[in-house]
């Protein structure tokens, strides 16, 4: 393995001289990165959604006696959706082009059925059509569910109000038209006056019950409202960017990229230079080429991946978030990127000896790199084929070392599965990509 | 006294795919003698140089060498992102013996210069000279002057040529009919068959 040793250093002072495409394959999985960031941000992101008035909201309505800044509830229940407001000229048009993602009509009428407190007012929604329909559909949904909440409590403080007013009696309004109520307070008073006859025994013992029942309505229809209360305590944990499997797929797509591109180009640059002969002639057998362009792409990419490991670290310690443990697991981290990297190279290898030209290796390299990522991706629940192709590449198994040495507070079952994987995956691509080489340059 | 041979190939053969690059052939490279291989593009030349040289696997036949044997292919063989001096130093590695130095003086090599920014004619000096890294006693040269100019071409041949004095033996390829006198014997390659 000497020389399998001077190959691998060669190849390291080579790339060390390469400023441009060491430049390139550390800057290409980290924008790669950020692409799938910022997708992943647009599926999270807020539609845009028109709202038309078509009941000309005023800046303020009163239900049930408490007082609604519009623009401020629509703000407070829009916080999933941009709203917009648009004619509905304006917001058809928008709708039909694709700048708005749905329209949400205020009819006319609506703040008075409101107001009235008879019967529900209606909001009217037309979406667009697409894929997107169903996270619409979600997110309208919850528009309404807040600006529903934010009027329960108006709605119940008034229906509780209307309770006191029969527990208590004093003086009402229903549509706007005032009244008097003697209130079972008040007949509970009459009635003590009137001489004991069985009749007025049993209306007493009604007005007392009524009393003693309506006295509990409060919490009752509070309880009617929401049946199960989910009570949001402090945010704590990792912001979704910062989430474990997130922080595993950069690991394992960054350490991809590089160690496969890496051995592709490292093994069929020995073409590319004519070399290869020279090395035949006994000097270099296959098995140390290939150990060689291994140990390139997994020190290079495991490098580079222990650096983005630690970058991860400190943005983890910098934002004080809790779960992880980013640094007593960092040598785990290490051996893993080692490993897999090794085992990502092997596929570089083959790959290599495949392509037989630098240039074509590289393409080749970057174009199977990207399958090799997405397959890793697809829950194996939806699609069953796409797990077991994932399983025979190293990738899906990085991703799971990964997770578990970050982050699983048991990791060593998962450790030495995929450690296994690894190691058995790296050893069937090394060697096909020791019969692929043939002779060398047999 | 008998002439040692330093290579002997017997019914050695090429086949690419189908094409017949070398017909079985038989040859020896004896000490102390220089042989000139010439023919036409594609005639199997190179073929039966890489064949001897260990570099390429024939498809029929064996090669027997006594001696250690240096290869300069045709085409530079070396590293263009190390420098003439790195060069020199792999492979005397991977040789398990040389003196680079002595080389690099021997040769006017620029040891700190990259190979990718060495002349044409350095880069085929540098090329040799990796060749005679291990200490060759049978040196096989694939057109070793074939981009050189000539005042290039007499230095590299000045390099060369007491190989065969101390008792070893030089096989080049050549398209240059004004180096044949070099040789002590001249074989002539066509449609991968020799015929003289």
């Amino acid at each position: 393995m000497r020389s399998a040793s001077l190959i691998f250093r060669k190849d390291l002072r080579v790339l060390r001289r390469s400023p441009l495409l060491l430049g390139v394959l550390l800057a290409y999985p980290l924008v790669i990165a950020g692409l799938v960031g910022l997708v992943a941000g647009y599926a999270s992101s807020k539609p845009r959604v028109a709202l038309v008035d078509l009941d000309r909201l005023p800046p303020t309505v009163v239900v049930g006696g408490k007082s609604f800044d519009v623009q401020r509830t629509i703000d407070q229940v829009s916080r999933n959706v941009r709203l917009v407001r648009l004619s509905q000229a304006e917001a058809e048009r928008e709708l039909a082009n694709g700048e708005v993602v749905a329209v949400l009509t205020v009819p006319r009428g609506f703040v008075a059925d409101l107001v009235g407190m008879v019967r529900s007012p209606v909001l009217t929604v037309e979406l667009a059509p697409g894929g997107l329909r169903p996270r619409l559909e979600q997110q309208v949904q919850a528009l309404v569910y807040s600006l529903n909440r934010q009027l329960q409590q108006a709605y119940i403080g008034t229906n509780i109000q209307y309770v006191r007013l029969i527990l208590h009696g004093g003086t009402g309004s229903f549509l706007g038209r005032e009244f008097q109520l003697l209130g079972l307070d008040g007949a509970q008073r009459e009635l003590a006056e009137l001489p004991p006859d069985p009749r007025v025994e049993k209306l007493r013992d009604f007005v007392g019950d009524a009393r003693l029942a309506l006295g509990q309505t409060d919490d009752a229809l509070r309880a009617t409202a929401n049946p199960i209360q989910l009570e949001r305590v402090n945010d704590k944990g990792r912001s979704w960017l910062l989430g474990a499997q997130v922080q595993a797929y950069a690991l394992a797509v960054t350490l991809t990229f590089l160690a496969l591109v890496l051995a592709a180009g490292a093994l069929a640059a020995e073409r590319d230079e004519n070399v290869i002969g020279r090395l035949a002639r006994g000097l270099v057998r296959g098995r140390e080429l290939i150990a060689a362009k291994v140990a390139v792409a997994a020190v290079v990419g495991g490098g580079l991946g222990l650096t983005v490991a630690l970058v991860f670290g400190v943005i983890v310690e910098a934002g004080g978030v809790e779960g992880g443990e980013p640094w007593d697991r960092l040598p785990l981290v290490a051996a893993g990127l080692l490993l897999a990297g090794g085992a990502v190279g092997a596929v570089g290898a083959l790959v290599g000896a495949l392509a037989r030209e630098a240039r074509a290796a590289s393409l080749v390299a970057v174009l199977v790199v990207l399958p090799v990522v997405f397959l890793g991706l697809v829950p194996r629940e939806i699609v069953p084929a796409a797990g077991w192709v994932s399983d025979a590449l190293p990738f899906a198994h990085a991703v799971r070392f990964f997770s578990a040495a970050l982050y699983d507070v048991s990791p060593w079952s998962a450790v030495v599965r995929e450690t296994l994987w690894l190691l058995g995956l790296g050893g069937a691509f090394a060697l096909l990509a020791r019969a692929s080489l043939g002779r060398l340059t047999g | 006294m008998p002439e040692t041979e330093l290579i002997a190939a017997r019914a050695i053969s090429r086949r690419f795919g189908d094409r017949l690059a070398l017909a079985p052939t038989d040859f020896d490279l004896r000490a102390g003698e220089t042989v000139a291989l010439i023919g036409p593009n594609g005639a199997g030349k190179s073929t039966l140089l890489a064949i001897l040289a260990g570099a390429l696997q024939p498809t029929s036949g064996t090669v027997s060498a006594q001696a250690r044997v240096g290869w300069v292919p045709q085409r530079a063989a070396l590293y263009r992102r190390l420098t003439v001096r790195e060069n020199l130093d792999l492979f005397r590695r991977l040789e398990g013996s040389g003196d680079v130095d002595a080389l690099l003086d021997e040769f006017s090599l620029p040891g700190d210069v990259v190979a990718s920014a060495l002349s044409v004619g350095n880069r085929q000096r540098l090329n040799v000279a990796i060749s005679l890294l291990g200490s060759p006693e049978a040196l096989l040269l694939d057109e070793p002057t074939g981009s050189l100019d000539p005042e290039q071409r007499v230095r590299l041949w000045s390099d060369l040529e007491s190989l065969p004095e101390r008792g070893g033996a030089i096989c080049f390829v050549t398209q240059h009919d004004d180096e044949l006198p070099r040789a002590d014997r001249v074989l002539e390659l066509r449609d991968g068959r020799l015929v003289a």
